[in-house]
């Protein structure tokens, strides 16, 4: 009943763990560029200026489902390196990951009844708007706050604290599934399959990929920032 | 030894079975009384059925039954709980009173524990048939036309509490939860029209 773990530690050859295809994902968002040759973690890590903890924290997060992360090796050092990766990651979903969902669904529903396309298509509409503005909270007002914690200017005007964003980090899996279950069953079957199955594809990629970030916003993150307020 | 809330293992690993033993037995009033490693050894319970049956869900999955309180054989009022070994989340063990997870902390299990036996002493059933009754097709149009969980109550002559309910076992139905996505099942199947919100 458990799934295939990957297990590995410092001295692993960074190459190992690549096959564990998510984990390309992350030495993508960690800047972490791919010809490493048989160096280990450990070496990459340190070649990167990052701490091999949190590498190895971030990867074990998406390798193991369930992972609850120990934060108390990581330091305020980290935090840079952390918003940096969580930045990355918004910016391929806005970029990148979105607009061809987006694109993906507009080709599936022009096989659809005129008003199941109507009524889904301003579903996905309102979904891309709750996102955009989760991310630009995040964006503009959780990490530059983190950032100026860091760079120990504290703001004491600023009433924002850390976990007033764990209170705010609404839930945008909810209608990620509901879109899914629609798709899977609702959907009439005059709806093109092909463009189907590649919604399908994209939303269970994009269910693991956000479940996974949440853990590291709520379990590394936030954690780590209370540490230094 | 009366007073405490007696508490049946059924797992095949004794390092899981052990540990469990160990954290639950901490708090006073929960006695580990009997450990079983398969079903076969465990049978069934003909002298006194426990508080609590604790189960490796894999076990039951395994039996090919898909409810382990017929499997188990158990009193109505034996709250039956799974342990959780991964990822699963909370919709695998609907059929349970409740479960642990392997990472859950001796404090956590105490309330899980305390949290199943409620359950079970007041059991919602849940209606497994995937078909909408005339009653939930009627709250869902009113739900997906956005009305408050008050008004429907007023317009149905029914409690609120009646009212979410209904919405529980519609969404646990149709696998959808949000308004808008509920909403979309409703236009899709003819219950309201797109011209109606």
């Amino acid at each position: 009943m458990t799934t295939n773990r990957t297990i590995f530690t410092a001295k692993t050859k960074m190459a190992e763990i690549i096959t564990d295809y998510s984990l390309l994902t992350i030495i993508d968002r960690l800047n972490i560029k791919l010809g490493f040759g048989d160096a280990s973690i450990d070496e990459i890590c340190r070649r990167h200026n990052l701490s091999t903890d949190l590498f190895l924290m971030i990867c074990r997060v998406y390798a193991i489902d369930g992972f609850a992360p120990d934060i108390s090796n990581l330091t305020n050092g980290d935090i840079p390196k952390l918003i940096g990766y969580l930045q990355r990651t918004h910016k391929y979903w806005i970029e990148s990951f979105f607009p061809n969902l987006h694109i993906n669904i507009h080709t599936m529903l022009e096989s659809c009844d005129e008003k199941s396309a109507k009524i889904l298509n301003k579903f996905y509409d309102d979904y891309d708007d709750e996102i955009q503005k989760h991310l630009d909270y995040e964006e503009n007002t959780v990490f530059p706050y983190i950032i100026s914690l860091g760079e120990g200017k504290k703001d004491v005007s600023n009433k924002f604290c850390i976990k007033d964003f764990e209170e705010n980090h609404s839930n945008i899996e909810e209608k990620l599934h509901d879109l899914k279950n629609i798709v899977i069953k609702y959907l009439p079957e005059n709806a093109s399959q092909q463009s189907r199955i590649n919604v399908l594809n994209e939303i269970f990629k994009i269910e693991n990929d956000l479940n996974k970030h949440s853990v590291i916003e709520n379990k590394i993150l936030i954690p780590l920032v209370s540490k230094y307020e | 030894m009366s007073g405490k809330i007696k508490i049946t293992i059924i797992e095949p690993s004794e390092i899981v079975t052990t540990g469990l033993k160990r954290l639950i037995e901490q708090n006073g009033s929960f006695n580990v009384a009997k450990t079983f490693s398969t079903l076969q050894e465990y049978g069934g319970t003909p002298n006194g059925s426990p508080d609590i049956i604790i189960i490796n869900p894999t076990i039951v999955g395994d039996s090919g039954y898909s409810d382990p309180r017929s499997l188990l054989q158990a009193n109505d009022n034996t709250a039956i709980m799974a342990i959780n070994y991964g990822p699963y989340d909370e919709d695998a063990f609907r059929s349970y009173d409740g479960y642990i997870s392997i990472f859950n902390t001796r404090e956590q299990i105490e309330k899980r524990l305390s949290a199943a036996l409620k359950n079970s002493s007041e059991k919602e059933t849940y209606d497994d048939s995937n078909e909408l009754s005339v009653r939930e097709r009627e709250i869902l149009t009113a739900v997906a036309k956005g009305k408050t969980n008050k008004e429907i109550a007023d317009e149905f002559n029914i409690s609120i509490h009646t009212v979410i309910s209904h919405r529980k076992n519609i969404s646990h139905k149709l696998g959808i939860n949000s308004i808008a996505g509920l909403t979309i099942y409703a236009v899709m199947n003819k219950l309201l029209d797109v011209e109606d919100f």
